[in-house]
């Protein structure tokens, strides 16, 4: 028997089974599936001469009719509570009035549903709750069985419990007295969760594991639901086995996703007036694509580009457009062509392309602005790949240079002094050990008005410092100096960061306090910013100087960190390869001794083998 | 502010900002800085325990894998810079830009702290790890000394027996 429910206005999607199971005549088990009042349930009646059945049967009909009639009385745990109870009476009074039925009982584990993210679970009895979340099965229920108990008690041992022969034998269940006690728990659905009812016939036949793999299979309900019976029948069938799967709805696609899917489709659906915007602002009339027909030359150019950005959206890469400003440009600096024509280029294709998105904007403001991001990640990418270009080109003019002025020296301007050279030049040497050759050592510089919010700022911010705080004070004094230069490379941080360094331990007590205050100071100016009378837009480049001002520190004080503690592995280093020389010295020393020995026990008596004589000392 | 994630906004700057395009299939450099920002921007506000915690385990596990805290450092400077660059090129509104400015901010900060600790740790090894060299090169004088005396006394005796 196979029951599937049509998808409740929660979104949850159900569905249940049963199966008499391959040794047992009648199927004992009963299930609950109703979906319009949110409620489910397993049920595995006991008893002898067909009262298992009947008990589960009475129990089910009353948890579902008392949730009918009486949903409106109770909140929603307290229905749950109440409706189970009303099934333990149903039972046990049938019992009374029925002598053949006497000692009938069934456990029950239920679930209703309050709305697509919020369920109540009751259980009586060893019927058990299974979560699926995030690949993870766990356990919602506890056994109602003797050996629980025990267990639970501190009298018996997990792996005990597991061979003891009472271990089937329940504590809990509805019928044998009017009133029992029902576990309640109120779980939140995360999207994709599943819920898994089911009686002792399907996890006393199926490992846990198997359980874990079929519930996250990620396959319909009913056929989870179907194969999970499938399973326990493979494992013997000695049970009648139920099973009831409920499904959260799964989470909306992440933005990511969204840039792929209908970013990228929307994007190539625009491309026509990509390529109407490209030509109105004179693609054609470039001089990259002098001598082409206009069509072709939008083809070559424009089509092209919005091709790889519609690939690179696809997948969320950027190699696309790299390679294709990449070929533009480069094939173009080699017929000799100049920088002015890839940047005007660049600047078309850019306005076709904000034309592009905010056509999509209008018709979706969400996916317009994920879109925006992504298209100028795009344009930033083709731009990264013509500064490497052009980076190049100037690293070829500066080797140009060096030797120019080099040469120079050499005929006109010979040294004098032999002694002034060290053989090492300062430009040689890093400022900063671990700076890159390829980091930008200087910035655009900041504007006036930019300098005048930094000062502001700090100032606040000082203001709100504590006037105990002394160090902090001064990393704020640092910052200033630092973000108010604005060249952005490290010679002003590294000044500042050894006027803070001072003298201090090479331990925790003595480096830490520098990085408190740091990130004291850098809390303080995160707040501060937000006060200061100015332009949004104003703020922003201000706190962008303060950061970046900030991290120059803390890097050129971690610099100076390493650089303390460089010593350190330098003598261990030394003190290393003086023991090595020991050793080496006491090993040759052993070997002088080992051989003296033969040679003398040699003398005393030949007959003796090599090595006989003496003992080693260590 | 927009009403996007911009923890999803920033996401998609990964590519970018890391350079993924010169790496391939590798797994870039700075990854755990990138990923770090994104948690920063994920939980909001201050959450420099756990912050550090995750970090702490990124770091530790390049510097065991060889890096040196140079390197470590190098990285984490040039996904600040990139993604400074970046944020201010790919979002339009200016809170938007503070946010993640704030967040790359403090996780820079963290990284510093990570590494630092990291270094002082290793120079309190070598402190140690330079007493028991200097424990050992005691001990190993001592049996030169003995082995020395050895060889003398047997360099006697061979000479005496020779001329038995």
């Amino acid at each position: 028997m196979n029951q599937v429910t049509p998808t409740p206005p929660t979104g949850i999607r159900v569905a249940g089974d049963t199966n008499v199971g391959k040794v047992r005549d009648t199927n004992e088990d009963s299930l609950i599936l109703e979906p319009a009042r949110g409620l489910y349930a397993v049920l595995d009646g006991m008893g002898g001469a067909n009262a298992g059945d009947i008990a589960s049967q009475t129990a089910r009909d009353a948890i579902r009719d008392f949730v009918i009639q009486k949903r409106l009385a109770f909140s929603p745990k307290q229905l749950l509570e109440a409706a189970i109870l009303a099934g333990s009476r149903a039972v046990f009074e049938s019992a009374q009035a029925n002598r053949e039925r006497h000692g009938m009982g069934t456990t029950c584990v239920a679930v209703l549903v309050v709305d697509k993210s919020h369920v109540i679970v009751g259980h009586v009895g060893d019927s058990r709750c299974y979560l699926l979340r995030g690949g993870r099965l766990q356990t919602l229920t506890r056994d109602h069985t003797i050996v629980e108990e025990l267990v639970d008690r501190g009298l018996l041992a997990a792996d005990e419990a597991e061979r003891h022969p009472y271990k089937n034998v329940l504590s809990r269940n509805l019928g044998s007295r009017p009133d029992t006690k029902v576990d309640l728990l109120e779980l939140e659905l995360k999207p994709g969760d599943r819920l898994l009812l089911c009686s002792d016939g399907l996890y006393g036949y199926a490992s846990a594991e198997g359980i874990q793999y079929i519930l996250g299979s990620g396959d319909e309900p009913q056929h989870v639901a179907r194969d999970l019976i499938e399973l326990a029948l493979r494992g013997g069938g000695g049970d009648n086995v139920t099973t009831i799967i409920l499904e959260a709805p799964a989470a909306p696609p992440s933005t990511t996703q969204l840039v792929r899917t209908n970013g990228a489709m929307a994007w190539w659906q625009k491309r026509q007036t990509f390529l109407i915007v490209a030509k109105d602002r004179g693609l054609t009339r470039n001089p990259i694509v002098r001598g082409l027909d206009p069509k072709d030359a939008l083809d070559v150019v424009a089509l092209s580009l919005c091709q790889a950005v519609f690939h690179d959206l696809e997948k969320s890469t950027g190699v696309n457009v790299w390679t294709f400003a990449q070929n533009l440009a480069s094939g173009w600096f080699e017929r000799g062509g100049e920088w002015s024509a890839v940047r005007s280029m660049m600047d078309i294709l850019g306005t076709a392309s904000r034309a592009v998105v905010d056509e999509i904007k209008v018709a979706d403001g969400k996916l317009g602005f994920l879109l925006d991001v992504a298209v100028s990640r795009a344009l930033v990418v083709a731009e990264l790949a013509l500064g490497g270009l052009l980076a190049e080109r100037l690293r070829q003019v500066d080797t140009d240079l060096i030797q120019l002025h080099t040469a120079m020296h050499e005929t006109v301007d010979a040294p004098t002094d032999d002694t002034l050279d060290t053989g090492e030049r300062f430009v040689d040497r890093p400022t900063i050990p671990f700076l890159r050759p390829d980091r930008p050592v200087t910035g655009a510089g900041v504007t006036a008005e930019v300098i005048d919010g930094i000062t502001k700022t700090i100032t606040i911010a000082r203001a709100r410092t504590s006037p105990r705080a002394e160090l902090v004070k001064e990393v704020l004094t640092a910052l200033d100096a630092i973000a108010s230069e604005g060249s952005g490379n490290f010679a002003t941080a590294v000044l500042s960061a050894r006027e803070l360094y001072g003298v201090r331990s090479v331990d925790e007590q003595g480096i830490m306090p520098l990085f408190d205050a740091l990130d004291q100071a850098r809390i303080v100016i995160a707040s501060a910013v937000h006060q200061i009378q100015t332009t949004e837009s104003n703020r922003a480049k201000v706190l962008r100087a303060l950061s970046v001002a900030h991290q120059r520190l803390v890097s050129a004080m971690t610099g100076l960190v390493l650089e303390a503690v460089a010593p350190f592995s330098e003598r261990l280093r030394e003190i290393q390869q003086t023991t090595s020389d020991l050793r080496d010295e006491v090993a040759s020393a052993e070997r002088r001794r080992a051989e003296l020995e033969r040679r003398f026990a040699t003398n005393i008596d030949p007959s003796l083998p090599w090595g006989s004589r003496g003992t080693t000392e260590w | 502010m927009s009403d996007v994630d911009i923890t999803e906004a920033v996401a998609v700057l990964r590519d970018e900002v890391l350079d993924t395009v010169e790496h391939g299939d590798r797994d870039p450099p700075g990854a755990e800085v990138f990923d770090a920002v994104l948690r920063a921007l994920t939980v909001g506000g201050e959450s420099v325990p756990g912050l550090d915690l995750a970090l702490h385990e990124a770091v530790s596990r390049r510097l065991a894998w060889g890096d040196n805290e140079e390197v470590v450092l190098a990285d984490a400077e040039m996904v600040f810079d990139r993604l400074v660059v970046a944020v201010e090129r790919a979002f339009r509104d200016p809170a938007d830009q503070m946010v993640v400015i704030e967040a790359a901010t403090l996780v820079a900060v963290t990284v510093t702290r990570v590494v630092s600790l990291a270094a002082v740790a290793r120079a309190s090894r070598d402190r140690a790890a330079r007493l028991r060299e200097e424990m050992a090169q005691r001990q190993l004088k001592e049996v030169l000394e003995k082995q020395k005396a050895n060889i003398v006394r047997l360099e006697g005796e061979l000479k005496s027996s020779d001329f038995q």
